[in-house]
């Protein structure tokens, strides 16, 4: 854990994971990141729009007998609507993604491209081509179809990130669903790829504390 | 905690004021208020009071088509919050669909922010309580399959179409909107399918027992629809078990009774001349021993020889100990002749006769016998006399008590089983695949379906 003062208000900052090197101050909003020994500003995350997702910053959970915290999100849109991604980190400082959308959640873990990229339909969408609903695509002797795909905006971000996730950045992302509940979506920036993988999880199975209080709403006592 | 979850060693979030619940809008048509119930999630919002279609899905809301009608009024209003299931909900969305006009339904939108949306429908005959599935279901070889439990086809290749919208919804809901729908069920759910030309998406709903929407949400839903829903469970599926499983003890029992009581141990057997004479003689025949707290009595009589007379029979089985006596009476006849038919002959040579519930003891039986000898020229003539046997048993059931005890037992299960082929009939009447099954099989000729 580090910690230094924002280099633009001084506020205290936290950076919990050697593996994330960037962080959006919580006061100013600045984006920080890590290089050698110093912190850079690298612009300005804007504002979270409001919303009532019963997820925040320090909320604490168990996927898979592994305890995790939510230390960061980007908040994504596209034309018809937005959803957050929730960065955990693993208690063994690996991380993933507890996505949300449709009052349904999502937990991926990062694969390396390497272990997917021999499938046809992964490479057309590495090497920038887009794929119609439906496309099939094989990971590990599991079929994945194409259920989405859309150019999606950052929005906002904050607090710990595995990138600089710059407001306005747009990406083309594809989901996948297997008929066996398991999930992957496969993110493109420019030229650059990322592959996720995982499942759907109900926030009662990852026994979640520290999930946020809304006004008016009893909170359910998963984690005790 | 252990050393390996050392990254996580962080302070609890700082305690914050609860999140408000609400975002306030205001319609760009109308002007008015609109309180957003799941902010962040909601797309498409169709104001309450104008009924204008407006997008919220970024931070500036647009108006997408613009209306000046009141809103329609709504069995639930929407607002309401309500307890399904032990977990609280609010209506915020209200859609009405139809096939193209006909049959329509409505669904309310329900949203819990820590437990997401579920969807209440009715077509106003019954409630359903519905969750969209994360997951395809299996195939099964006649339907689909979700956690061990099969579906069977019900309505298929339907249309749906949405014909008015108001509230909230966390998807670009559109007036005219279609999808392509099926419909499977077993018993208390149905699971059902919708497709456009973008998604595939299958939703498991729960039929509520009009007790539960009442109490959740405060309105009534009829209790015994008819024709019956399509999941609706027969209910006479449990009483038939029930009464099955009954009356396959009953009948175990009673075969068990009839066993052991039929054919009992004899308790004495002796004999007597007879003469047909009319003079009334006693025989006195004994001991007898009644071992059995209760025991039903039997005395058989039986005059070989007897032709053309009777012998009445005069019982008293009568307690040694406390000369309590128990009294029955029986003939033995037998009438034989000729005439224009040729030969003919009736009555029996033998008389049963039963003393129930005869308690404890050791007996005499006393035997009043008369013969009697039967004088008229279309007869033949009587036998002189006969050998009377006696035999005293302890003895059984009638046979025929079993007979109308199982028909008594079976007749309340046939009419279960009638009413359950009934209900299923008027339920597969309702399908677009008509009755499968029982109700396919008892289904009679002059009631063909059209």
């Amino acid at each position: 854990m580090q910690k230094v003062s924002c280099p633009n208000c001084g506020a205290e900052v936290t950076f919990r994971s050697p593996a994330l090197p960037s962080r959006i101050c919580d006061y100013c909003h600045t984006i920080l990141v890590r290089s050698g020994g110093g912190i850079e500003q690298v612009g300005k995350a804007a504002v979270l729009p409001f919303d009532v997702s019963p997820i925040q910053i320090g909320t604490a959970g168990t996927f898979d007998g592994r305890d995790f915290t939510v230390v960061g999100r980007v908040r994504w849109g596209w034309t018809d609507g937005s959803w957050n991604e929730w960065l955990v980190l693993f208690g063994d400082g690996s991380d993933g993604w507890l996505g949300e959308a449709m009052g349904q959640f999502m937990l991926t873990k990062e694969r390396p491209l390497g272990d997917v990229q021999s499938d046809p339909t992964i490479r057309a969408i590495i090497l920038g081509e887009r794929v119609p609903i439906g496309t099939e695509a094989q990971v590990d002797g599991e079929t994945f179809i194409v259920s989405d795909a859309r150019e999606a905006t950052c929005l906002a971000a904050e607090g710990e990130l595995p990138f600089t996730a710059i407001t306005g950045t747009t990406i083309y992302s594809i989901d996948f669903r297997s008929t066996t509940g398991a999930l992957a979506s496969l993110q493109r920036e420019k030229t650059l790829s990322s592959f996720y993988q995982g499942r759907y999880v109900t926030l009662a199975e990852l026994r979640p504390r520290h999930l946020r209080a809304i006004d008016g709403w009893p909170m359910p006592a998963y984690g005790t | 905690m252990t050393g390996g979850t050392a990254a996580l060693e962080m302070e609890a979030p700082p305690a914050r004021p609860p999140a408000p619940s609400v975002k306030a809008l205001s319609c760009p048509s109308c002007g008015g208020t609109i309180n957003l119930k799941a902010a962040g999630y909601t797309v498409t919002v169709a104001c309450q009071y104008c009924g204008s279609i407006l997008d919220v899905a970024s931070p500036e809301v647009r108006l997408i088509t613009e209306y000046h009608q009141a809103a329609a009024e709504l069995e639930i209003p929407l607002g309401t919050r309500g307890t399904l299931r032990d977990v609280e909900w609010e209506a915020i969305g209200f859609v009405r669909r139809s096939e193209h006009g006909a049959y329509p339904w409505v669904e309310y939108l329900l949203f819990n922010p820590y437990h997401g949306y579920r969807w209440l429908i009715t077509n106003g005959r019954g409630w359903s309580f519905g969750e969209m599935l994360t997951r395809a279901p299996d195939w099964g070889h006649s339907g689909p399959a979700l956690d061990g439990e099969s579906y069977e086809p019900f309505f298929v290749d339907g249309q749906a179409q949405v014909d008015y919208v108001v509230g909230e919804f966390y998807w670009r809901v559109q007036v005219g909107e279609e999808a392509a729908t099926d419909d499977y069920v077993r018993p208390g759910f149905m699971l059902s399918r919708e497709a456009n030309d973008k998604e595939v998406s299958w939703t498991i709903s729960a039929l509520l027992k009009p007790a539960e929407i009442e109490q959740a949400f405060g309105v009534r839903a009829p209790r015994d629809p008819w024709p019956p829903l399509p999941h609706q469970p027969s209910p006479y599926r449990g009483v038939m078990k029930v009464g099955a499983r009954i009356a396959l003890i009953a009948v175990g029992v009673m075969f068990l009774l009839t066993l052991l009581m039929s054919g009992g141990p004899s308790l004495f057997e002796g004999y007597v001349p007879v003469e047909l004479d009319r003079r009334a003689q006693n025989v006195t025949a004994g001991p007898i021993e009644a071992t059995r707290p209760y025991q039903l009595i039997s005395i058989e009589a039986w005059a070989p020889n007897l032709e053309n007379g009777w012998i009445d029979l005069d019982y008293a089985l009568v307690n040694r100990a406390t000369q309590e006596s128990y009294e029955a009476y029986g003939v033995a006849e037998r009438y034989s002749g000729r005439d224009s038919d040729g030969a003919w002959s009736e009555g029996s040579r033998g008389a049963t006769t039963k003393l129930a519930a005869v308690p404890r003891g050791t007996y005499d039986l006393v035997v009043e016998y008369t013969g009697n000898g039967w004088t008229d020229a279309a007869y033949g003539s009587y036998s002189q006399g006969s050998t009377l046997n006696i035999r005293v048993t302890r003895a059984s059931v009638f046979p025929s008590n079993f007979v109308i005890a199982l028909i008594l037992i079976l007749l309340p299960l046939i009419w279960f089983w009638w009413k359950h082929l009934k209900f299923e009939q008027a339920r597969q009447d309702e399908s677009d695949v008509g009755r499968t099954g029982m109700a396919k099989v008892f289904t009679g000729t002059d009631e063909e379906e059209d």
